[in-house]
């Protein structure tokens, strides 16, 4: 083995070196190329006033920070980040509630309960707009079958996204009914392979079912859960489709998270400096976010 | 809608087929090439517009143009807001995935003063491209000046004019309280007192556009949307006569309105109309006319149509003209001209007209008796009430707000004011502080010295 490094030496691992950054020069060029670029360019727009009303004379750098300052002072911006958050803490805690709820319920081997965690998958592998046109139905008094159902039985319910007070709720709803089944599936991968020797020997040992979740079954499926709220919270920033055709951000600007905003400000009216700084902002945020729910508990295993 | 991915396609063959037969004297002469070949055979345009009664009739009659051309058209038609950010995006980038487009009338100043479309006017005057009979002068003046860019150049063919109209669709129920269609703002709200609920149908609603339907009001009781459109842009929205125009018009909807009446889109308006379960609203003339559709319209009988309420200011009614035009992109210019002429010929637009068809541009439509008596919907004159508004708004000149190319911006902010009203969110001179702050600084972003 000796003589072989010796035959081999640094010049022939500096040579296999280059040999692997040239074959993975490609890909990195495509990498590059599709997704640091399109990056780039939105940071050096938002840097300008560039409008598409007039893009060769809104292409300019003379005073790089003013959409920035313009964000600072923005009521409706800093009023979107307020909706965001709200929207996206409730429907992230929402969605794990109810998919880890219906995980432990659903974890078992039986036809039945195979069967119904099929029924329960479908909404997530729905189009989002298919989505949205079920709620839209479901939330508009005249034509919604829980409308109805509610004023047959005489507890009418005036419509849930025309309220300033329920509109939010109405679409936290909506996006819980659609994503749950996301936790509730990661959440019975993860029950499924929990080893049964410990949960037997503390059942022997008089446990209660509470016992047993809270120091066993938790415990393992807890970095899942970690996962699942990072996933779904870094989803919830992208929210649309449900907004747009429910409530159009109204009414007023309660359900306008500042997703929607910047969407308003580039596609109805082409401030595309603009839009990219609050794109920006977004993404800082998102990595911001992504970064603190990662040290709640990521590594937890490894810390141990 | 991709005319290309129709399934009907022998059904298509058997009409182009037929089309073909006879286009010679009846159809639209648009001129061949040398040597008998059809003049853009093996060209495809795309054509957008957004969804309406014309642009449906036009996707019925493609195999008549494919078979005098030989072009192939795709033919798209989304709803009215997906088709204006489609068309917004596409031609602020000059690209050319568009041959022909609608020329939406709020964006008509933006997108022509912008430079994102074709003038067509070396188009209309050559011989070559258009017959003289085509007669450009036939369109309402009043339809071709949105049309016209700051140059003095004409950059759409007007398809439609049309205006904002009062209606109600159980005025059974007002004649039962002994009451006359309103005439004024006030008379409104006493009608609205008599009847609403009555019968479990909602006194008012109107599309939640309110950057449309509410400036008739904020008119009407003097106020505007800017200082002196379009030479002075100054927003006017915190005016005491704008605030009470919002405080008045939102009331109307919170205490009037259905249940959710401020998340109504124009169809829902059309259908809550037509299937009686609210009285009244006001909307533009192409939705209304719907309402004559006796397969449909559970009111035909009870509709009752009238101008906008007049104000302590005067009446004034909302207008607008949608037109056919070319981006600025196009590859296919010359294929995309023969089209809209095609498309807004004589022929064409008559036989639009004998079809049903509600707000034709063409004064000789709008003359002809074929047009009027289809306009008459339970003994209501439409088309005269729609003259009459298009009238008064040329004569008064308050629709020039609508034009400016920053008025999307301002539109906005009148949805969200009215709607803040209605839901209870802020008062009127809250919500009206805030659309004026926020229209300022829209403006400012625009570039506009104010």
């Amino acid at each position: 083995m000796a003589s072989i490094a010796a035959l081999r030496g640094p010049g022939w691992e500096a040579a296999r070196h280059r040999a692997f950054l040239f074959g993975l020069a490609p890909s990195l060029a495509v990498l590059l190329a599709i997704t640091l670029l399109p990056a780039a360019a939105l940071l050096v727009a938002s840097f300008t006033p560039l409008s598409l009303t007039d893009p060769v004379g809104t292409f300019r750098f003379d005073d790089p920070l003013v959409n920035y300052r313009h964000l600072l002072a923005d009521e409706r911006f800093l009023g979107s980040i307020g909706t965001q958050l709200k929207l996206s803490v409730a429907s992230v805690v929402l969605q794990l509630l109810v998919g880890l709820g219906l995980a432990l319920l659903l974890d078992g081997k039986s036809k039945v309960l195979g069967a119904t965690r099929t029924v329960f998958l479908i909404p997530m592998v729905l189009p989002p707009i298919v989505v949205a046109l079920i709620w839209k139905i479901m939330f508009t008094p005249d034509v919604s079958p829980i409308h109805r159902a509610l004023e047959a039985v005489g507890l009418p319910v005036r419509s849930l996204i025309a309220n300033p007070d329920t509109a939010l709720w109405a679409i936290a709803f909506a996006d819980t009914w659609q994503w749950f089944p996301f936790t509730m599936l990661m959440v019975l991968a993860s029950l499924q392979m929990i080893p049964s020797d410990p949960i037997e020997a503390a059942s022997l040992d008089g446990a209660t079912r509470w016992q047993l979740f809270r120091y066993i079954v938790f415990p393992h499926i807890r970095p899942v859960l970690i996962v699942c709220g990072l996933f779904r919270l870094i989803d919830s920033f992208k929210a649309f489709p449900l907004i747009y055709v429910l409530t159009d951000g109204g009414p007023g600007t309660v359900t306008e998270v500042t997703n929607y905003y910047g969407f308003i400000q580039a596609f109805n009216f082409s401030y595309w400096g603009y839009a990219s700084a609050i794109a920006v902002v977004i993404l800082a945020g998102v990595f911001l976010l992504s970064w603190a729910v990662g040290k709640l508990g990521w590594n937890d295993h490894d810390r141990r | 809608m991709n005319m290309q991915e129709t399934p009907d396609t022998r059904r298509r063959g058997l009409l182009a087929a037929g089309a073909a037969l006879g286009a010679t004297a009846l159809l639209p002469r648009i001129a061949p090439a040398q040597g008998g070949a059809k003049k853009f055979q093996g060209v495809t345009l795309n054509v957008s517009t957004f969804s309406a009664a014309y642009p449906k009739l036009l996707q019925q009659w493609l195999p008549e143009f494919e078979a005098l051309t030989g072009a192939k058209v795709n033919y798209d038609a989304p709803s009215f807001p997906v088709y204006n950010q489609r068309a917004d995006l596409e031609l602020s980038t000059k690209g050319s995935a568009y041959d022909v487009v609608n020329v939406t009338f709020i964006y008509s100043s933006r997108w022509i003063n912008s430079g994102w479309l074709t003038p067509l006017d070396d188009f209309i005057r050559n011989p070559e491209f258009t017959p003289a009979d085509w007669d450009v002068n036939d369109f309402l003046p009043g339809a071709r000046a949105p049309e016209t860019g700051k140059d003095g150049k004409l950059y759409g063919i007007p398809w439609t004019a049309e205006a904002l109209l009062s209606v109600s669709s159980r005025f059974d129920l007002v004649e039962q309280a002994g009451l006359a269609f309103p005439d004024t703002t006030d008379d409104l709200v006493k009608v609205l007192r008599a009847v609403n609920k009555k019968e479990r149908v909602a006194g008012f609603v109107a599309d939640s556009h309110y950057g449309w339907t509410f400036v008739p009001y904020l008119h009407a009781f003097g106020g505007d949307v800017f200082r002196k459109a379009p030479d002075d842009l100054f927003p006017t929205l915190d005016t005491p006569e704008a605030i009470a125009a919002g405080e008045y018009y939102a009331n109307l909807i919170r205490e009037f309105g259905p249940d959710g009446a401020v998340t109504y889109t124009p169809d829902q308006v059309t259908q809550a109309l037509k299937l009686g379960r609210v009285n009244f609203s006001d909307a533009g003339q192409l939705h209304l006319a719907q309402l004559g559709d006796p397969a449909t319209s559970k009111t035909i009988k009870t509709l009752k149509f009238g101008l906008v309420p007049k104000g302590p200011a005067g009446r004034f009614p909302g207008t607008a003209v949608h037109a056919l035009g070319i981006p600025a992109g196009s590859k296919k210019k010359e294929a995309a001209w023969a089209f809209i002429q095609w498309a807004l010929s004589k022929q064409t637009t008559r036989k639009a007209v004998e079809a049903g068809y509600g707000s034709p541009a063409r004064r000789s439509d709008i003359d002809s008796q074929a047009f009027r008596t289809k306009q008459v919907i339970n003994g209501n004159d439409l088309a005269q009430l729609a003259l009459d508004s298009i009238e008064q708004a040329s004569k008064s000149g308050h629709m020039k707000y609508r034009t400016v190319s920053v008025y999307p911006q301002i539109d906005q902010q009148l949805n969200k004011a009215i709607a803040l009203i209605a839901s209870g969110q802020a008062n009127a001179k809250q919500a009206f502080q805030q659309a004026q702050a926020q229209s300022i600084a829209e403006l400012k972003r625009a570039g506009i010295a104010l």
